[in-house]
């Protein structure tokens, strides 16, 4: 490794304004944030978010999947769409995601889902995966986060590890998915009641709020296949009420849009809804929010800008009618970017011709 | 030559047939009426607890009280309530099994080690002369030498060592340091003389497993911390912060991190223990690097910044891959150079371990008196160094009652007991010995002192070592409140470390003045809560209340008296 030719060190240009600005602060209380503890938090903020937003889908799935009529079952493998591992189930079980319709076949292709989406040994995107490697982020980043939040975690993964077998029956299940929510649920608590909104604070919430729009994007886009619109039968309203549920959305919901859920105006909420946390265009306004605190975070934000513009234009009605898929794929795109953009300026930084600041001796 | 009857009481014993198998075998050796654990025999070692007529020793009352009302189930309900909770906070260390390391849980005994402040006092004063004579000897070793030119130390201890590092030659770290942490074995013989058996002027670990010890047993044992003025251990994470921010080059507030080899270190829990509670950045080598103008930046998210200390946990020769191991990936290209000149600190210096070996450690005695013209306040081990002719004779037709140890490794390695060795071991020693005697140092076994451990739900006998931490800075010296106390798990076995299997003691330094002085507000009755305990222990829950101020002022009168002991600056 052969260091960065640095800028010569010769005697100090003046420097801009906002520059100076930023050592006055530091000179007082010098903070830094590591560009490799950044990235451990944004992705500690990511798993985390994976983890719980996956729980709560197969728990809604499990839900709702009793409620449907013999015979209009959507089976499992939406489960494998919205989480994005078909083709890794498909290559671990691929007699099970093949079989026919006969019931037997079915209990066995959602044992093996279920199994696969909580802790399948080659699902990298497993719930136990998920907390497995917000621990080993927050395991890197444990000078920057506090202290009980790690333990938190450690505690959640040590239960969920400790309880694989309860996951694998219908009943112990249950108990194992709320375990992870409530785990999950604790360690965001105590980041918002005991860390500092400090940079890392950003980083974490950044990439709790990009998670948290990927995941909404993708139940939108693998519930509006089976989505048919005008049926108007009183599955479309079960349908829709999942849709919300897995996203914890239901009561919001209702509170904000007295009609009984429907295409449209689900869309509409989990889209474009500023006041509920996980609609997509407020993870965005959190996101740019946060990234406005950090420097040099011009690209990022015009990234987000972007995927918040794609968003606010959706014409929704019609989007029920056809076109939905694609646009959804638009609005992914457009937060792989905000990740690469901020991946590109804070993570994997080249430092040649940068500025080096000392605090003010 | 070598007194070796001293501790005869254990010499002639086999240690296998100690503890356990012979428990309760002596009916006759304690007056001990009211001995919470009837069949407890330490047998010919100094125990920490109870005396020789198994009698609690005076600080250890309470604790011998308690735990008789208790009861051996209690106490492990509260063994497993520990267990747990280090498990849950994530206290763990690391073993290597093949290639891949896996994290294991803390081993953590919970019936304390106690000892006495006034022991403590001269333990303290001991440490920190050694700390102050064995960094004037480094700067010397990387200065004039006076040191061999006096004859105080042959020139092949410098010269020959594999730890002097050439790199190290007419650098001058802030305050003539280079050893700002040390973190020493101490062990106790069949009397009850500390020795000191090693000093770790390296990288020492184990202070993180020390402070989450103490928390630890808070949790478990909070009502003992009533009867008791146990002085605190928190106050080394300030005065290691203080150390560390006055050692820095610059004037203004100092940019201090941890440096890591990372993740799967087997101290990485440590490192980012320290970091954490230092409030400092974690770095890798990766996250470092030294531009032209020779000073270290860190990799920031707002660009590079300048770092002032470097608290260090990679050995010297993987710091810096333009000066020592070239392919090194953990460490900094261009550190050496940086440190060289003056730009940025190293806690601790390059080069310090030149202080430290098996062979140095011999001639401690002899450079305590040289530089600081005192007498040592702490025993050294005798040890024979086999490269003169008279010890390796007398080293060889001893081997059988000697500790044969290699000069220059560390962590146990190539290490036979005489005592326990088998016929071909001690025929392999003494060619080893023959072929290269200059490797060799060799040393009475010294009988560890043993201390009440839960074993299986019984209470047992156990071999300890105690490691406690000095901090030396231009500013002062600091030693820790007791230090962490290590046990063996086998029943005589006297391997402590962790790698191997053994576990770890809460170690209180108890403040005797406040525990069983008359006065200490003794018209309090203390927080009742576990009775049982005998009246000095009824003394020490009277000044429970005032428990936290008096210890308080005590780790204050420490630091002083230890600033007072400082040697002469260089």
């Amino acid at each position: 490794m052969s260091p960065p030719t640095p800028e010569a060190p010769g005697p100090a240009e003046p420097s801009d304004p906002a520059d100076d600005d930023q050592r006055s602060t530091e000179s007082k209380e010098p903070t830094m944030l590591l560009a490799r503890m950044a990235e451990a938090v944004y992705w500690a903020g990511r798993y985390l978010e994976r983890a719980e937003g996956t729980a709560r889908i197969v728990q809604v799935h499990t839900d709702a999947h009793v409620d449907m009529p013999v015979g209009e079952d959507v089976g499992w493998a939406p489960l494998l769409a919205i989480v994005g591992v078909d083709s890794e189930f498909a290559e671990r079980y691929s007699q099970a995601s093949q079989s026919g319709e006969g019931t037997e076949d079915v209990a066995a292709a959602e044992q093996d889902v279920i199994e696969f989406l909580l802790h399948g040994e080659d699902n990298p995107s497993s719930i136990q995966a998920a907390i497995t490697s917000a621990r080993e982020n927050l395991r890197t980043a444990r000078p920057v986060v506090p202290r009980e939040a790690w333990e938190a975690c450690n505690n959640l993964w040590l239960a969920c590890s400790d309880n694989l077998a309860e996951a694998d029956t219908r009943a112990g299940r249950v108990l194992w998915l709320r375990r992870v929510i409530a785990g999950c649920q604790r360690i965001n608590g105590i980041l918002l009641g005991t860390m500092s909104r400090d940079e890392a604070m950003s980083f974490l919430t950044i990439g709790q709020n990009l998670e948290r729009a990927d995941l909404t994007t993708r139940v939108l886009d693998v519930r509006s296949e089976s989505l048919r619109p005008n049926r108007g039968d009183s599955y479309d309203v079960v349908h829709w009420m999942a849709v919300l549920r897995s996203l914890a959305a239901y009561q919001p919901y209702r509170r904000a849009m007295p009609a009984r859920p429907q295409g449209g105006s689900t869309l509409r909420f989990l889209l474009q809804d500023d006041r509920f946390p996980r609609a997509v265009s407020a993870c965005l306004t959190e996101a740019r929010a946060q990234l406005k605190g950090l420097a040099r975070a011009e690209d990022a934000l015009d990234a987000c800008a972007t995927a918040s513009l794609i968003v606010a234009s959706a014409a929704v009605p019609h989007l029920t009618l056809g076109g939905l898929s694609e646009f959804l794929d638009e609005v992914q795109v457009a937060l792989d970017d905000i990740h690469h953009q901020i991946d590109e300026t804070y993570f994997r930084p080249t430092f040649v011709g940068w500025q080096t600041r000392s605090v003010a001796s | 030559m070598l007194d070796l009857d001293r501790g005869k009481r254990d010499l002639d014993d086999d240690p296998d047939n100690d503890s356990g198998t012979n428990v309760g075998g002596d009916p006759g050796s304690g007056a001990a009426t009211a001995a919470p654990w009837p069949s407890y025999d330490p047998g010919p070692f100094y125990d920490e607890m109870v005396s020789a007529t198994g009698e609690p020793r005076g600080a250890a009352e309470a604790l011998w009280g308690h735990s008789s009302d208790l009861g051996p189930e209690a106490l492990s309900e509260r063994q497993d309530a520990a267990d747990r909770e280090m498990r849950a906070i994530g206290v763990t260390f690391t073993v290597y099994e093949g290639s891949t390391g896996v994290d294991r849980p803390w081993p953590f005994d919970i019936i304390p080690r106690v000892m006495t402040s006034d022991e403590w006092s001269m333990v303290e004063s001991g440490l920190v002369q050694r700390l102050n004579a064995l960094n004037l000897f480094i700067d010397d070793v990387y200065h004039d030498q006076r040191s061999v030119s006096s004859g105080v130390v042959p020139s092949e201890l410098v010269t020959g060592s594999p730890n002097f590092r050439r790199e190290c030659v007419g650098v001058d770290p802030p305050g003539g340091i280079w050893a700002h942490i040390c973190g020493s074995d101490l062990i106790r013989d069949a009397d009850g003389t500390v020795f000191v058996l090693e000093d770790n002027l390296r990288v020492p670990s184990g202070v993180s497993y020390l402070l989450e010890n103490r928390m630890v047993a808070k949790h478990v044992f909070p009502e003992m911390f009533r009867h008791y003025s146990i002085e605190p251990v928190d106050p080394y994470v300030g005065r290691l912060a203080n150390m560390l921010a006055s050692v820095s080059p610059s004037t203004g507030d100092p940019t201090i991190v941890v440096l890591t080899p990372g993740i799967y270190n087997s101290a990485y829990f440590e490192h980012a223990f320290l970091a954490q509670q230092l409030g400092v950045e974690l770095v890798e080598g990766s996250d470092l690097v030294v531009l032209d103008d020779d000073c270290v930046y860190a990799r920031t998210i707002d660009g590079l910044q300048k770092v002032d200390v470097i608290y260090r946990r990679i050995d010297d020769l993987y710091l810096d891959p333009e000066v020592f191991v070239p392919d090194s990936l953990l460490g900094v290209p261009g550190l050496i150079r940086a440190w060289r000149s003056g730009r940025v600190a190293l806690v601790n210096a390059p080069g310090a371990g030149i202080a430290d070996d098996k062979k140095v450690y011999s001639y401690v005695p002899d450079i305590i008196r040289f530089f600081l013209d005192e007498e040592p306040i702490l025993a050294t081990v005798p040890t024979l160094r086999c490269g003169d002719e008279d010890s390796r004779h007398f080293v060889l037709s001893n081997l059988e009652r000697l500790v044969v140890k290699p000069a220059n490794e560390s962590g146990g390695y190539g290490v036979l007991v005489g005592t326990q060795a088998t016929e071909d071991e001690l025929a392999f020693a003494a060619k080893q010995i023959e072929d290269d005697p200059k490797k060799w140092v060799a040393q009475p076994v010294i009988p560890l002192s043993t201390a009440p451990t839960l074993c299986d739900g019984e209470i047992a006998p156990r071999h300890v070592d105690l490691r406690p931490f000095t901090l030396l800075g231009p500013e002062g010296a600091y030693v820790t409140r007791g230090g962490l106390t290590r046990v063996a798990r086998t029943a005589g076995s006297l391997v402590v470390n962790s790698s191997q299997g053994g576990g770890s003691k809460d170690t209180w330094v108890v403040d005797t003045r406040l525990t069983s002085g008359p006065s200490g507000g003794a018209a309090r009755s203390g927080g009742g809560g576990a009775a049982g305990a005998g009246d000095a222990a009824a003394g020490g829950a009277a000044a429970g209340d005032a428990a936290a101020g008096g210890a308080a002022a005590g780790d204050a009168a420490a630091g002083d008296a230890a600033a007072g002991t400082r040697g002469p600056e260089p």
